[in-house]
């Protein structure tokens, strides 16, 4: 069976190291799709993936700022030309400037909505309107969207919107026989993480591999038996 | 290869709405979809001939599109009653065999659609045995007139399927002889051609009432299908 995995957020951390099992470990995915801004980061990845990619594995990449809608849906438009289908999609891209509530800008807390809320919605909406039928949607929140944390009103409320989507979109999707994990990793040692906690070592904390084996998993045989609305993956 | 004939022109005045109850919402999504869904996913099934209450087209096409339905589907405006429906249906059919099914049953599957097309004969229906007893009275005088033998007696259910011919004369004989049926297996059967019957399903029923609704809306929570 040759199945397609889009994955956003895929340049780096937790969105990189689940593109690596796909590719090395997956027994259906034979095409993974990388939805990232353009960095140096991106392309050297890319570059590494490909050298390393088993015979018969197709890497697509897409430079693209999922919370910019119009090259979010230029993006997808082109990809669902090229690869046709997405069987698992992996909702992981994430942004977030913590501040406190009387620090915080409107413009900033809309631009965390859009990475973090609007993009899983809109490439969900798209693809299905353009008749995509998903296997599995994962989509990342995070034990912050759980229970606010003080300093982190945006990025909080963000992830307690992407957990209150994912049940809706479970409820909605069934009809298609779908599949809608959302995932809730608790601290882990990704860029973001550094920028909502500076101070921590990040080896004493989760590694993104931990959490992308686990999404590795749902996207396995074995993957079907799991269900729940919301999984905590924590340390 | 089939067209459907998906019947979708009821009001819901029993379920107390001011809009189509196929438009009504299950769970969120409107009913008119579910069946939609299932049947877009059958091979054998090549085109779709739905009908909209008068005033409802657009409302119609723009669920068509946003479900991304693909298989080719052909919208008629409703008639006065379902019998009407049905007769105005059937000339837009492509296929020389034809399913009937109504978005009123929103819990159909696509295996449903699929032992249906398996079947040997041309003329069959999903049907299931009644677990109560159905007796025969004169309504005016409330006497009970007699007994029917229940194991001879089934539930006629959606969907069903007939070759085009055989229904659309029996259609044009029931017109003849002034008469109106509330479905097609009875119909074509009376008129002499032969119909047969397969098990059909007990999640597969009819909503009519509010309370059909919230049963519907229950058996589709993801956690039941999961337990199937």
């Amino acid at each position: 069976m040759t199945e397609t995995a889009l994955v956003t957020g895929a340049s780096r951390g937790i969105g990189l190291e689940t593109v690596r099992r796909f590719l090395h470990n997956s027994e259906n995915i034979t095409t993974i799709v990388m939805f990232a801004r353009a960095s140096e980061d991106f392309d050297a990845a890319v570059e590494e993936l490909r050298a390393s990619s088993p015979v018969g594995r197709k890497i697509v990449t897409r430079a693209v700022d999922v919370g910019d809608r119009d090259a979010l849906h230029e993006a997808l438009e082109s990809v669902h030309a090229e690869v046709g289908n997405i069987d698992h999609l992996v909702n992981n891209a994430g942004y977030t400037n913590p501040v406190p509530l009387q620090q915080a800008e409107i413009e900033d807390f809309e631009k965390t909505m859009s990475v973090n809320v609007y993009a899983p919605f809109l490439i969900v909406k798209w693809l299905l309107n353009h008749g995509n039928t998903f296997k599995l949607i994962v989509n990342i929140a995070s034990t912050a969207g759980i229970n606010g944390r003080s300093g982190w009103l945006t990025y909080s409320a963000s992830k307690a919107a992407v957990i209150n989507m994912s049940q809706v979109m479970r409820e909605e999707l069934a009809i298609y026989g779908t599949r809608v994990v959302c995932l809730s990793p608790g601290r882990t040692a990704t860029a973001l993480r550094r920028t909502l906690a500076p101070e921590e070592d990040p080896t004493t904390i989760m590694q993104p591999e931990h959490v992308a084996r686990v999404i590795e998993t749902f996207t396995s045989p074995v993957g079907r038996f799991i269900d729940s609305e919301n999984i905590v993956v924590r340390q | 290869m089939y067209s459907l004939i998906l019947l979708n022109g009821g009001i819901g005045a029993r379920i107390g709405a001011n809009q189509p109850k196929q438009l009504l919402k299950l769970r969120g999504i409107p009913i008119l979809v579910y069946a939609l869904i299932q049947a877009d996913r059958v091979e054998k099934i090549s085109q779709i001939v739905l009908n909209y209450p008068a005033g409802w087209k657009e409302a119609v096409e723009e669920v068509l599109a946003d479900y991304a339905i693909a298989t080719p589907v052909t919208l008629v405006e409703a008639g006065d009653s379902r019998h009407a429906s049905v007769a105005a249906m059937l000339p837009h059919c492509s296929e020389d065999d034809v399913i009937i099914h109504e978005a009123a049953r929103p819990l159909v599957s696509r295996r449903n659609f699929e032992d249906l097309i398996e079947d040997e004969h041309a003329n069959v229906s999903l049907m299931t045995p009644i677990s109560f007893t159905v007796a025969p009275v004169d309504p005016e005088t409330r006497e009970v007139t007699g007994s029917l033998e229940r194991d001879r007696l089934r539930n006629v259910q959606l969907p069903q399927k007939f070759s085009k011919a055989d229904l659309a004369a029996s259609h044009e004989q029931a017109k003849q002889d002034g008469k109106v049926y509330t479905e097609d297996a009875t119909l074509v059967a009376d008129s002499g051609r032969p119909v047969y019957f397969i098990e059909g399903s007990d999640v597969n029923f009819k909503v009519t009432t509010p309370t059909d609704l919230r049963m519907a809306g229950f058996l589709l929570r993801p956690e039941e299908e999961d337990d199937d």
